[in-house]
């Protein structure tokens, strides 16, 4: 048996208590006092603080919006700013502005344009980030990693203003990978089968299984060929 | 009794996995986060895993991966109890759980009992242990009594179980993993089982 969930929709400046709803449409300065799960879409618009968990189908959000817990979603959608206290996990994350997670962050495809750090892990198979400001995370695992340094847009105005003083820059501890595709990357070891370094990358140790292309404006202290 | 650590290069190396798969397989959950043990060396941080566990868990998922989806995988690998039951007398007849085992320790029971997953999983622990020949009848009634009181504590958090012995004086633990023990000279570590892996060996069988 299946129970059928109200759908949530709230707008202004107020707070609201969390629950289990089959959608959510937010709109405004909203806090939700505790977890929050939707079955369905989750659109949060505004200045949206869920105090709890955000467990949703599919997320949408727009502007600033801050969750105090984990957040699982399948698919997520971020046009701005999301702050995430706890871990990160899902199918798919297409940010568009800045994302900050203090734990892990694992989904399936990461899809950034903008700006990140991840306090833990950012495990995903697909990695794919345009920095248009700084990116960090104590560690990168997965298939495909690939990151490219932005620097004109239409949008560059706007990215200019959100991050103000910061280079499109990514600085990671570890990253490790199949297949790695770097530009403007500081990392302390770069493990993986194919590696390319691109302009701007400062890396101490790469260690390489079939192939390592080092641009010339790329710099490792160490490369090492591993495996047979 | 300190677990042995593998590196996580070195356990590529020697399983022939990539990166990419492993990074996989965390995601989907067929490696325990607790496995992955962050240790400083001398280049920095890196990380390793309990080899023996790690090792068999790595040829598992490589066995099963070609019948199996990875979320299938999963299913079969969590520490979780599945909502499984079976009837006594199908576990006689298909040798889950001997005869001799059954008629100790549930022979008051009428052959066409249902049991629950999880004391299912209790006669095959004490009935493992009997036939390994460590373990004595009246020790069985201690273990069963150890794991009925303790076991579900846990909640679906792995778990091992310890049998020592000192001076012929028995004693059973369940542990939460991993964790290290360090005993006095005179112990003896009889059986030292990993229920997650006796779960994982069960649902096998229990198909």
């Amino acid at each position: 048996m299946t129970e059928i969930r109200p759908d949530m929709h709230i707008n202004g400046v107020s707070s609201t208590p969390g629950g289990h709803y089959r959608s959510a449409s937010i709109d405004g300065v909203i806090k939700v006092e505790g977890a929050l799960q939707v079955d369905g879409l989750a659109r949060m618009n505004g200045v949206v603080t869920v105090k709890g968990d955000l467990k949703a189908h599919e997320l949408e959000g727009d502007g600033k919006f801050k969750v105090q817990g984990r957040l699982s979603a399948g698919t997520a959608r971020i046009n701005g700013l999301a702050d995430v206290a706890g871990s990160v996990d899902g199918e798919h994350m297409i940010l568009k502005g800045m994302l900050s997670v203090k734990g892990d962050c694992a989904v399936e495809r990461f899809e950034a344009e903008g700006g990140f750090e991840v306090g833990g892990l950012l495990n995903a198979g697909t990695v794919d980030i345009r920095l248009y400001g700084r990116g960090k995370a104590r560690e990168i695992g997965g298939e495909s990693i690939r990151v490219r340094k932005m620097a004109r847009s239409a949008w560059k105005k706007i990215w200019e203003w959100m991050f103000p003083k910061w280079n499109p820059e990514m600085e990671v501890d570890v990253i490790e990978g199949d297949d790695v595709d770097l530009e403007n990357t500081i990392a302390r070891v770069v493990r993986g089968n194919r590696v390319v370094l691109g302009p701007g990358c400062r890396i101490g140790r790469v260690e390489y299984g079939s192939e390592l292309v080092r641009h010339p404006g790329a710099k490792a202290n160490e490369e090492v060929k591993t495996g047979a | 009794m300190e677990r042995e650590l593998i590196s996580k290069k070195e356990l590529l190396d020697s399983m022939g996995i990539s990166y990419g798969q492993l990074y996989r397989w965390k995601r989907k959950q067929l490696i325990p986060e607790e496995w992955f043990i962050r240790k400083s060396t001398f280049t920095g941080q890196e990380t390793f895993f309990p080899k023996d566990l790690i090792l068999t868990r790595i040829d598992k998922i490589l066995n099963m991966k070609d019948d199996l989806s990875l979320d299938q995988v999963a299913g079969r690998l969590s520490p979780s109890l599945p909502d499984y039951d079976a009837r006594k007398s199908d576990l006689m007849k298909r040798n889950i759980v001997t005869s001799v085992t059954m008629q100790r320790f549930a022979g008051e029971d009428p052959d066409q009992t249902v049991y629950p997953f999880e004391k299912i999983l209790f006669f095959y622990v004490v009935d493992k242990l009997l036939q390994a020949g460590d373990m004595s009848m009246e020790e069985g009634d201690r273990l069963m009594e150890t794991m009925r009181d303790h076991f579900p504590k846990f909640e679906g958090k792995p778990c091992e179980l310890i049998f020592i012995r000192k001076m012929g004086v028995s004693s059973f633990a369940l542990v939460s993993v991993p964790s290290e023990w360090h005993f006095d000279g005179g112990v003896r570590i009889v059986a030292r089982l990993s229920m997650t892996e006796c779960i994982e060996q069960l649902k096998g069988i229990l198909g």
